[in-house]
C-alpha cells in the first residue's frame, strides 16, 4: 500500500467529521472528557471510527484531540488518565477499526489538538513546556500505529511550531498542521492574529508536509481561505470547516448545515486546488457519505 | 488636560503599562480630576481597543496588554474614588466577576471601572468565579448587586445558577443581580430571573443607578 504522501499526490483524501457530536449523541456525559472514552467505552468509540470508515473516509482521526497532558490537567480536575496510555489506547481502538474494516488503503491520523494555554501576553505557556506535552503525546500515538500526525486547530502559530517539531523528534510519519481562523474584514486570521501567509512561510520552513485550516469557520467562508493558501505554497492542502454556524439549544451546540451544501463547497475547494478536504464541529457520517458520492463523480 | 486625556488614551491602546502607570501616578501628583481622567483618558482608550478588536484590526495579544495597561492605571487610581470609601456617599456595594469556566474579563474589568468612577464601592472578584463565591462575597459585603458577566454560551447557565443560590440562601430579596456579556441578553435576563441586562458598561451603571435607593 502506498504511504500517505505518495496517495495524496494521486487523488484528493477524505478525511472524516467531527467527533465531539457523534460521542455526545453517542451518550458521552456533561462532565466527561471526550478523550477519556478511548478508555471507558473503546466499543462506542469504535463504533464511531466505523461508521466514517463506512460513509467514504480515507482517513480517520484518533479521539485525542484534547489529549496532551496538559489539556487532561484542566478538563479532568478529578484526575487525569495517564497520557501516554490514553494515546495508545486511543490510536489501538482506531487501528483496530481500520484493520477491521472491509476495505483496505485508508490511513491512522494521531489528532493533536492545542494544549489549552496560550503563550505571553495572554498566558505563560513557554516553547519547552509545549513541545515536551506535544512531544509524549506524539510519542504515544506513534506507539499505537498511527500512519501521520494530524495537528489540529491551532491558533498560534508558536504552539503549532512546538508541535510539529515534537513530532519530528519521535516519528518520520508525515505531518499535517491546520490552523484555525476566523474570517475578518482584512482577511483571515487566528485569534492572535496569525496569517495564512506566516503560517504557509513557518510551518513549511519546520518540515510540515500538509498544511490547511479547520474549525471557526463554515465551509462556505473557507472557500477563499483554499483559494489564498493555494497562491501561497505548493505543499498539499487540507481544509475541514464547521457544518455551519453553531445554535444553542439547551446548553449545546447545534450546526444546521444540509450535507449537499457542505458537500459542493468542498468540492470548490478541490476544484481551487485542496489535496485534501474534510469535517469538523458538526459534520457526522452523513456529511462525508456526500462529499464522498462527489469525489467519486470526478 | 487634553493632552493628558489624550495620553493616558494612547498609552492603552499601545498597551503600555509603565506608561499608563506613570501617566495615573501623574494624575494624583497634579491633582487632576480623576474621575475626568479615567472617563476621558483610560477608558476612552480601552473603547478604542475594544473596538478595534470588533472590526478585527487587533488581536488578543493587543487585547490582552490594553487590559493590563487599564487594569495598572486603575491600580494606582482606584483608592482615589468616593466610591472606594464606602462612605455616605456611595451609591452602593456591586460584587462583579466573571462566572466560573469563563476567562474573558475585559469587559468585566471595564464595567467595574465605570461602576467605581460613578460611586460604587465595587468587590472585583476576578474571573473563572465560583456560583458559590458571588452569592458568600455579596452575602459577606452586604452588597446590593452582584453583576455576574458570561462571554461563552456554555458558562451563561452559571448566571442562572448564582440567582438559584441566592434564592436557596434567602438572600434573593437582599440582592439585585445583573448580567452581561457578548451571548446575554434582555431576553436572557428575563428567562433567568435576573434584575437587568447590561450590554456595556455605561448602561451598567445606568442599570445600577436606577435601581439604587
Amino acid at each position: 500500500m502506498s504511504g500517505f504522501l505518495d496517495t495524496l499526490k494521486e487523488k484528493v483524501l477524505l478525511f472524516d467529521g467531527g467527533m465531539g457530536s457523534m460521542l455526545i449523541a453517542a451518550g458521552l456525559g456533561e462532565g466527561e472528557a471526550p478523550d477519556e472514552w478511548s478508555l471507558t467505552r473503546p466499543d462506542l468509540l469504535a463504533d464511531i471510527h466505523t461508521r466514517y470508515l463506512e460513509a467514504g473516509a480515507d482517513v480517520i482521526q484518533t479521539n485525542t484531540f484534547g489529549a496532551t497532558s496538559i489539556k487532561l490537567a484542566s478538563s479532568c480536575r478529578g484526575g487525569a488518565p495517564d497520557t501516554a496510555e490514553l494515546n495508545i489506547m486511543a490510536a489501538e481502538v482506531a487501528r483496530r477499526a481500520l484493520d477491521e474494516f472491509i476495505v483496505g488503503g485508508r490511513f491512522l491520523a494521531g489528532d493533536i489538538g492545542p494544549t489549552g494555554e496560550f503563550f505571553p501576553p495572554m498566558g505563560l505557556l513557554t516553547a519547552d513546556r509545549a513541545r515536551e506535552a506535544f512531544r509524549e503525546q506524539a510519542a504515544a500515538l506513534e506507539k499505537g500505529g498511527v500512519d501521520l500526525f494530524l495537528i489540529e486547530t491551532m491558533y498560534d502559530i508558536r504552539e503549532a511550531v512546538e508541535a510539529v517539531r515534537a513530532v519530528r523528534e519521535v516519528s518520520d510519519r508525515p505531518v499535517v498542521c491546520e490552523l484555525t481562523m476566523d474570517r475578518k474584514k482584512k482577511g483571515y486570521f487566528t485569534i492572535v492574529g496569525d496569517t495564512p501567509a506566516k503560517a504557509a512561510e513557518v510551518l513549511i520552513a519546520e518540515g510540515t508536509d500538509v498544511i490547511g485550516a479547520n474549525c471557526s469557520i463554515t465551509s462556505g467562508e473557507m472557500i477563499d481561505l483554499a483559494v489564498e493558501m493555494r497562491s501561497l505554497t505548493d505543499a498539499p492542502l487540507l481544509f475541514q470547516p464547521n457544518a455551519g454556524l453553531p445554535e444553542f439549544k439547551d446548553g449545546c451546540a447545534v450546526y444546521r448545515q444540509d450535507p449537499e451544501e457542505f458537500a459542493g463547497d468542498l468540492m470548490k475547494m478541490v476544484e481551487a486546488g485542496a489535496d485534501a478536504v474534510g469535517g469538523c464541529c458538526g459534520t457526522t457520517p452523513d456529511f462525508i457519505r456526500a462529499v464522498r458520492r462527489r469525489l467519486d463523480r470526478m | 488636560m487634553k493632552e493628558h486625556l489624550d495620553n493616558c488614551r494612547q498609552a492603552i491602546i499601545d498597551g503600555d503599562a509603565e506608561r499608563s502607570e506613570a501617566l495615573a501616578r501623574l494624575t494624583l501628583e497634579k491633582k487632576m480630576d480623576v474621575l475626568e481622567v479615567i472617563e476621558k483618558g483610560f477608558v476612552e482608550g480601552i473603547r478604542e481597543v475594544g473596538r478595534l478588536w470588533e472590526e478585527g484590526e487587533l488581536f488578543l495579544p493587543e487585547l490582552v496588554i490594553g487590559a493590563d495597561a487599564m487594569k495598572k492605571a486603575m491600580d494606582v487610581l482606584q483608592p482615589s474614588l468616593e466610591g472606594g470609601k464606602g462612605g455616605k456617599d456611595s451609591l452602593g456595594h456591586v460584587v462583579i466577576g466573571t462566572i466560573e469556566g469563563d476567562i474573558h474579563d475585559i469587559g468585566k474589568t471595564l464595567v467595574a471601572t465605570m461602576l467605581s468612577a460613578n460611586g460604587f464601592e465595587v468587590t472585583d472578584l476576578g474571573a473563572d468565579v465560583p456560583v458559590a463565591k458571588f452569592v458568600e462575597t455579596a452575602a459577606d459585603k452586604g452588597a446590593d448587586w452582584i453583576a455576574v458577566s458570561a462571554l461563552l454560551t456554555t458558562t451563561m447557565p452559571g448566571q442562572r445558577k448564582v440567582i438559584e443560590q441566592l434564592k436557596a440562601k434567602s438572600l434573593r430579596s437582599e440582592v439585585k443581580v445583573m448580567v452581561g456579556g457578548a451571548p446575554c441578553s434582555a431576553e436572557w435576563a428575563s428567562e433567568i430571573g435576573a434584575d437587568g441586562y447590561a450590554g456595556d458598561a455605561v448602561a451598567a451603571v445606568a442599570l445600577a443607578k436606577g435601581k439604587a435607593g
